[in-house]
């Protein structure tokens, strides 16, 4: 009985500790993701977001309709795959240079991570002046090699904008991919290449088989997160191109932004959202999936 | 010279160039900010740019701060990201000594919890807090922004912290709770003075976090006066012109105190946010 009575008093005084933090997630995270849901399904007074009538999949069928939403949900897409495969490939050869004994090791190592420490809007300020048509400094450079023959508007160009933006987005997340992996590589047992250099293996061998076996369940887990929170990005596009020229480089977080509180169309916008949301939930759940499952192992 | 020698030599000067190119690519932006920040404006628009600046001019920052008022900006700033820090260091830290020491039911599910919320889309969730913060008086409120950014900051700061917790020895604990002291004393006198590595990394993670957000400050704040930096800054871009001296001293200033805090406490930072995708 005393036991028991124990027990419970640290249940009880387990939920008290939690029940703050748990209280804020649950009001400002989860009621506003599930009302979010919610209201796609409704139709409300413009600006708000009351359940005044059910309109089922109305606004669903209006975005199959709809040019820009269209436009942005391919060119998510495309943001998201370009701009991952290449934080992850560059990020990966940093970390392999980085992972090898020379001098100045620790001084590169901290300037590497300069871009990832540089706030969002400062980076997209910085991109945004070195992009710029007449004074850039990207522009003088790409001329004074001989690669363009004159200025590119390279964000007000509807064939470079998004790409531009995607150089800023990968330069920006090079400091943390290339981090991650170096610590997934030093955590990689030395003696594996020695035993492989006796066997006879090459370096491709040594490669394949001992570093990529090595950071595979690393590099699986971070490009999952990277997908996710890439797809979520909003302050690049927004700040650099706010989606255009003409939505060229419109994207699902931004549009679904300025539908809401350009356009007023909230319900509309929820239903944006919600379409992002699914496809960024996939990822989620197979994340969670593989997360439980090596917590268990 | 043997040839294993020379091809060690080249191997050696091959990394070097490889890894200063990719260093160069990766600080160019940073130093081009600060510079043109310091250049004046017929240097800045030169038809040949220098790199660094031939006559180091603090006018831009004068204008910035004066014409573009942005000593508003920053005390607005400094003030939501360090109220955020306290908050959300005070609510995590209950939390995730209450999941890493306390069996409770659902407790794996609040973990599971916990990884989701780092995955909601802003933009969806911001139509909600919108219209309810307009109900409840909070737009235009910095009290509405701390309460949002403390929401965004607890989650990836209880599992940090939870994690660093787990590897704490129970026995100082038990040994304070047979002394009779309770959860709370525990909490403030034993487990965050030996953790406080981990208490400072994530405190640098929540200022960090509340400093630089952009998304939230742009909606939930409809006054100039009560705006932070990084909306101060975006509202520099005008619809015709951008006054780029001004708005490369508003970006440096945005940016200098992150640079800062980050070569002090660069060991922390790094092992703290690198260690969730490890360990995954």
């Amino acid at each position: 009985m005393q036991r028991l009575k124990r027990g419970l008093r640290r249940e009880t005084a387990g939920y008290f500790l939690i029940a703050p933090g748990l209280l804020l997630i649950a009001v400002i995270l989860i009621y506003p993701l599930v009302r979010g849901v919610a209201s796609s399904f409704f139709s409300s007074k413009q600006g708000s977001l009351d359940f005044d009538q059910f309109v089922g999949l109305k606004y669903f069928a209006e975005l199959s309709r709809d040019r820009i939403f269209l436009t942005a949900m391919r060119n998510s897409i495309l943001y998201t795959v370009v701009v991952v495969a290449g934080m992850y490939v560059l990020g990966l050869a940093t970390a392999l240079l980085l992972n090898k004994q020379f001098r100045g090791r620790a001084a590169y190592r901290s300037l590497v991570l300069i871009p990832w420490v540089v706030p969002g809007i400062a980076a997209a300020m910085t991109w945004k002046w070195m992009y710029s048509s007449q004074y850039g400094v990207i522009n003088y450079v790409l001329q004074s090699l001989g690669l363009i023959g004159k200025n590119v508007d390279w964000l007000g160009n509807a064939h470079t904008a998004l790409g531009s933006v995607m150089v800023t987005a990968i330069w920006k997340a090079i400091p943390f991919m290339a981090i991650t992996m170096l610590a997934a590589l030093q955590s990689i047992d030395m003696s594996l290449y020695e035993a492989a250099r006796v066997d006879g293996a090459s370096s491709f061998q040594c490669f394949r088989y001992i570093t990529f076996t090595g950071i595979k369940e690393v590099s699986i887990t971070t490009v999952l997160l990277q997908i996710i929170w890439t797809f979520n990005q909003f302050d690049l596009v927004y700040t650099m191109t706010k989606g255009g020229p003409s939505n060229s480089s419109q994207i699902i977080p931004v549009y679904t932004y300025l539908t809401a509180f350009n356009f007023f169309k909230l319900n509309k916008a929820a239903a944006i959202g919600v379409v992002g949301l699914l496809f960024v939930g996939v990822f989620a759940v197979w994340y969670i999936i593989r997360n439980n499952r090596g917590e268990r192992a | 010279m043997t040839r294993n020698t020379r091809r060690r030599i080249a191997q050696k000067s091959g990394i070097y160039l490889a890894i200063t190119l990719i260093t160069i690519v990766l600080v160019f932006p940073f130093v081009w900010m600060v510079c043109t920040a310091l250049k004046d404006r017929t240097e800045m628009f030169s038809a040949v740019p220098t790199f660094l600046p031939k006559r180091v001019t603090f006018e831009n920052f004068r204008s910035m701060w004066y014409d573009y008022k942005f000593f508003n900006y920053l005390r607005n700033s400094l003030l939501v990201a360090c109220s955020t820090t306290l908050v959300s260091l005070l609510f995590s830290t209950f939390m995730a000594y209450g999941i890493s020491r306390f069996r409770f039911r659902g407790r794996t599910v609040v973990f599971d919890l916990l990884i989701l919320t780092q995955m909601f889309p802003t933009p969806l969730l911001i139509l909600t807090i919108y219209v309810t913060f307009a109900k409840l008086g909070l737009i235009d409120s910095h009290l509405g922004l701390v309460i949002s950014y403390c929401t965004f900051a607890i989650p990836f700061a209880t599992m940090m912290l939870k994690s660093s917790f787990d590897g704490l020895p129970v026995e100082l604990e038990e040994a304070a709770s047979i002394d009779g002291s309770g959860v709370l004393g525990t909490i403030f006198r034993i487990v965050l003075p030996i953790s406080a590595p981990a208490i400072v990394a994530m405190g640098l993670f929540c200022f960090i976090l509340a400093w630089q957000e952009f998304m939230m400050a742009l909606t939930l704040i409809r006054t100039t006066e009560m705006r932070t930096l990084p909306v101060g800054i975006q509202m520099m871009v005008g619809f015709r012109d951008i006054m780029w001296g001004p708005l490369m001293a508003g970006t440096t200033v945005v940016t200098l105190p992150v640079v800062v805090l980050f070569i002090f406490f660069q060991k922390y930072l790094v092992t703290g946010m690198t260690m969730g995708a490890v360990k995954g």
